[in-house]
Formats: structure tokens, C-alpha cells, sequence
């Protein structure tokens, strides 16, 4: 009996280690919030869990597993409406053995993507980070592929935008002080 | 206005989707527009945004979830209602996100199911719940399997083929992705993999049909020469005129050809 228990444990603790770390990275870099993050993944399996016979043979697994994940963040957030949109409690620390120049525009970009609307966001994670293929999207978000042709391409065009302003505004800050090292939100005027 | 017309490409272009005369379109354009490539080029540095590591706990969280779920799973059905409730209020348990509350959480679970276990071991629990416990497992490991043969990486599908050799029954559905496996995945060793765990279900008829049916797609000559292996190995008669047509075939490797004869011979 507990041999049983054990090995189905050891089944779903395979797609965890797989898995978890996508998720985990879908989830924070869409809320910005670990802690949510962490909680959330842990929703995705325990849903995997419960639903796994709804999943169809033959279907591809991960797109299954990110509509579960899209599921459970949307039911979190009916439940507990947001009061932030985005908390960068997250913002990582960029690795040392970037150069400072490829460091600074990292930071930039990513300051950038958490600027988009998030269903922008999401769009370009799920295309970047997370391997799903267009038409895997499309069966995901309910649209038709062409539509997520131009919500990739939209998402791509408000990301050039905003990266746009904030290297403007860190290129002001920096000659006005050298010593500075925030980059000002800048949401609110566009230079563009 | 140009722009709007790559604007529909891009996409595809990106992923590498795009036939050679469309991909070499939008690569002109990319040279004359910079707003364009500049997406390009924003888009190539999203991979180097660094990837985050969840906390080190979330493997114990997840296995306290687990257990606890197959806890409720197993004394069902007089707590089952209980657990349920307690799962479809699992978010809106905030609190245990404290870390006093977390530790307590973990362990009330860890309790839980080391207590339900030992009694489960213990009692003589009725052959339903067992029933209905293996079937999940199967159904686990069935999943496990399936999703495996489907990733990008060829060592993730190995792992998945080696999963499936855990079973003595192959489950039907299982069998078919590896028989897919076996023909058409683009790696020899995950299909040379894939026909050493169907070798162990040569008792299936299908199985040895299918195996020789494989014979025609392969392009490598070390698969090639397994699969003849192997049908040797299983004295099939039926196999012989498979084996004759590969003979035959146009631009076969020599190898494989003097491999092909000798199994023929002994095969008839």
C-alpha cells in the first residue's frame, strides 16, 4: 500500500522537477510577486492532481499544463482582487559576470516588460519563456492564430516603446548624476 | 508601410517558421528598418532575462500537498467532502503564508499522511481503495510517459521511454507513442531506445507487426540493423518479406544489406 503511494508521488514529483521552474518563472514574472508565485505552482499541481483525467491523450501535455496555470491565476485574482498591479518586490539581481552595459540593459528590459499591459506580458512569456508554440497559444487564450500573430507583434512593439523611454530617462539620470542607479518609472509621460 | 506587411511575418520569423523566400524578405526589410529590428533584437534579448529559482521549500510544500491529498484520497469517502473543502479554500488560506504558519501547515500535513500511511499499512483497507489507488497510479504513470515522449529535448524523451519498461502491461495508449517513437522521432538513440522497450512486449502481435512495419522508415543504419536484430531474435516468419523489400531497397547501406541476408537466412 505505501509502495503505491510512494510511486504515484514519484510520478507527479517527475512533472514537479520538470515543471516547476517554468511555471514558477511564468508566474513571477507576470505578478511579481514570489511568494503568490510559489503558492500558485503548488495550485497547479495539486490541480493536475485532481484533473488529470480531463487531460486528452495525444494532446500536448505542456499546453494542457499552462491552461491549468492560467486557470488557477485567474481564480486567484477573481477571489483576491488585486489592489497593485505589479509589485517588483522581485526584481532579481543581475548576475556579476554580465558585463555592466549588457547588466544595465537587462534590467532595462525587464523593467520594460513588467511596464506592459499584462495580457501583453503574458503573451510574450508564454511565446519566449515558455516554448508554447502559436497555435498552442491560440487554442489557450481562445482566439484564432492570426490573432496571436498580431498580439505578439503588438506586445513586441509596446516593449520596444518602453524600453525606448526608460533608456532615455536612465541616459538623462545618468548625466545629471552620475552616481544615480534608479531608473525612474516613466510610465506616465511618453516621450514618444 | 512596409512595416505592416512584415508585421504579419515577424512572428513566424521569429520562431524560424518562415519558408526561405519570405525569411529573406523580412531580413532585407530588417536592414533598412530600424524600428523593426530593433524588435528583432529585443525580442532575442528577452532569453537573457535570468530565470528564477523558486524557494528550496517548495519541493517539501509540494510533497506535504501530495500527501495530504492521498491522505484524503485514501480514507474516503467519510472525509473526503472534508478534504475537498479544504482544498477549494486552499487559496484563501492566506495566513499559512506566514512562515510560523507554514511550518505548522507542513508538518499538520506531514503528520497526516505518516499517520494515515502506517494505518493504511496496518489495516486491511478494502480492496476497493487499493483498486482505485492503482488505477490513479497507472493513469500517473500513463500521463508521466506521454507528456515525456513529447518534449523538445531528445534525453526527456529517453527518460520517458525508460519510464514506460516499468510496467509489465503496456497500456495501449502508451504502446502507440512508442511505437511512434520508434518510427518517427528524430533522435537514434531515443528510437533505439524506444525498440528496447518494445522488444519486452513481443507477446503483442501488434507489436511485432509494427516493429516490422518500422523497417521501411528508417534512414539509419544502426536502427536498421537493431530492428533486424530484433526480428531475428523473434523467429517471425512474417517478418521475411519486410526484410526482402528493404533489400531491396534503392541506396540501402551495405552493411545493413549483408545484415538484411543474413537474417533472411535464418529466418527461413
Amino acid at each position: 500500500m505505501l509502495q503505491v503511494r510512494d510511486g504515484a508521488g514519484e510520478m507527479l514529483g517527475v512533472l514537479f522537477d520538470r515543471y516547476q521552474t517554468p511555471l514558477f518563472n511564468f508566474y513571477a514574472k507576470l505578478t511579481g510577486d514570489r511568494a503568490l508565485s510559489e503558492d500558485l505552482v503548488q495550485e497547479v499541481f495539486l490541480r493536475i492532481l485532481k484533473y488529470r483525467q480531463s487531460y486528452r491523450r495525444g494532446t500536448p501535455f505542456r499546453a494542457w499544463v499552462y491552461q491549468i496555470a492560467r486557470n488557477a491565476r485567474i481564480d486567484h485574482f477573481r477571489k483576491f482582487p488585486r489592489e497593485r498591479a505589479f509589485e517588483p518586490e522581485m526584481l532579481p539581481p543581475v548576475t556579476p559576470r554580465d558585463s555592466a552595459e549588457e547588466q544595465q540593459e537587462v534590467e532595462l528590459l525587464q523593467r520594460a516588460l513588467q511596464q506592459l499591459p499584462e495580457e501583453k506580458r503574458e503573451i510574450l512569456l508564454l511565446c519566449r519563456f515558455q516554448e508554447l508554440k502559436y497555435e498552442e497559444i491560440a487554442g489557450l487564450l481562445g482566439c484564432e492564430l492570426n490573432t496571436v500573430r498580431t498580439r505578439i507583434h503588438r506586445a513586441l512593439g509596446d516593449l520596444r516603446k518602453a524600453f525606448h523611454r526608460l533608456a532615455q530617462g536612465a541616459m538623462q539620470t545618468k548625466t545629471k548624476a552620475a552616481a544615480a542607479e534608479n531608473v525612474p518609472p516613466g510610465g506616465g509621460h511618453h516621450g514618444m | 508601410m512596409e512595416c505592416e506587411q512584415i508585421a504579419q511575418l515577424l512572428p513566424d520569423y521569429l520562431q524560424g517558421d518562415l519558408g526561405p523566400d519570405q525569411q529573406h524578405n523580412v531580413e532585407a526589410h530588417l536592414k533598412r528598418c530600424a524600428d523593426c529590428s530593433e524588435e528583432v533584437a529585443l525580442w532575442k534579448k528577452l532569453s537573457l532575462l535570468p530565470v528564477e529559482q523558486p524557494s528550496p521549500g517548495s519541493r517539501a510544500r509540494f510533497e506535504a500537498m501530495l500527501q495530504a491529498y492521498q491522505a484524503g484520497r485514501s480514507t474516503a469517502p467519510k472525509t473526503n467532502s472534508r478534504w475537498g473543502e479544504r482544498f477549494s479554500s486552499w487559496n484563501s488560506l492566506r495566513w499559512l503564508r506566514s512562515p510560523l504558519g507554514r511550518v505548522a501547515w507542513s508538518t499538520a500535513l506531514l503528520a497526516v499522511g505518516f499517520i494515515s500511511g502506517l494505518y493504511l499499512a496496518n489495516s486491511r483497507s478494502s480492496s476497493r481503495d487499493l483498486a482505485a489507488l492503482e488505477s490513479e497510479l497507472a493513469s500517473m504513470k500513463q500521463m508521466v510517459v506521454l507528456s515525456m515522449l513529447q518534449q523538445q529535448s531528445a534525453g526527456a524523451r529517453l527518460e520517458g521511454v525508460t519510464w514506460s519498461t516499468r510496467d509489465q502491461e503496456l497500456d495501449p495508449k502508451v504502446l502507440s507513442a512508442l511505437l511512434h517513437t520508434l518510427r518517427h522521432d528524430p533522435s537514434v538513440d531515443v528510437r533505439l531506445a524506444a525498440l528496447d522497450a518494445l522488444s519486452r512486449h513481443a507477446g503483442q502481435p501488434q507489436v511485432r507487426t509494427s516493429v516490422a512495419n518500422a523497417l521501411q522508415d528508417q534512414q539509419s543504419p544502426l536502427v536498421q540493423v537493431a530492428l533486424i536484430d530484433q526480428l531475428v531474435e523473434w523467429h517471425d516468419r512474417e517478418a521475411a518479406p519486410h526484410l526482402e523489400r528493404l533489400r531491396q531497397s534503392p541506396n540501402l547501406n551495405p552493411a545493413v544489406r549483408q545484415r538484411a541476408d543474413w537474417a533472411i537466412s535464418k529466418l527461413n
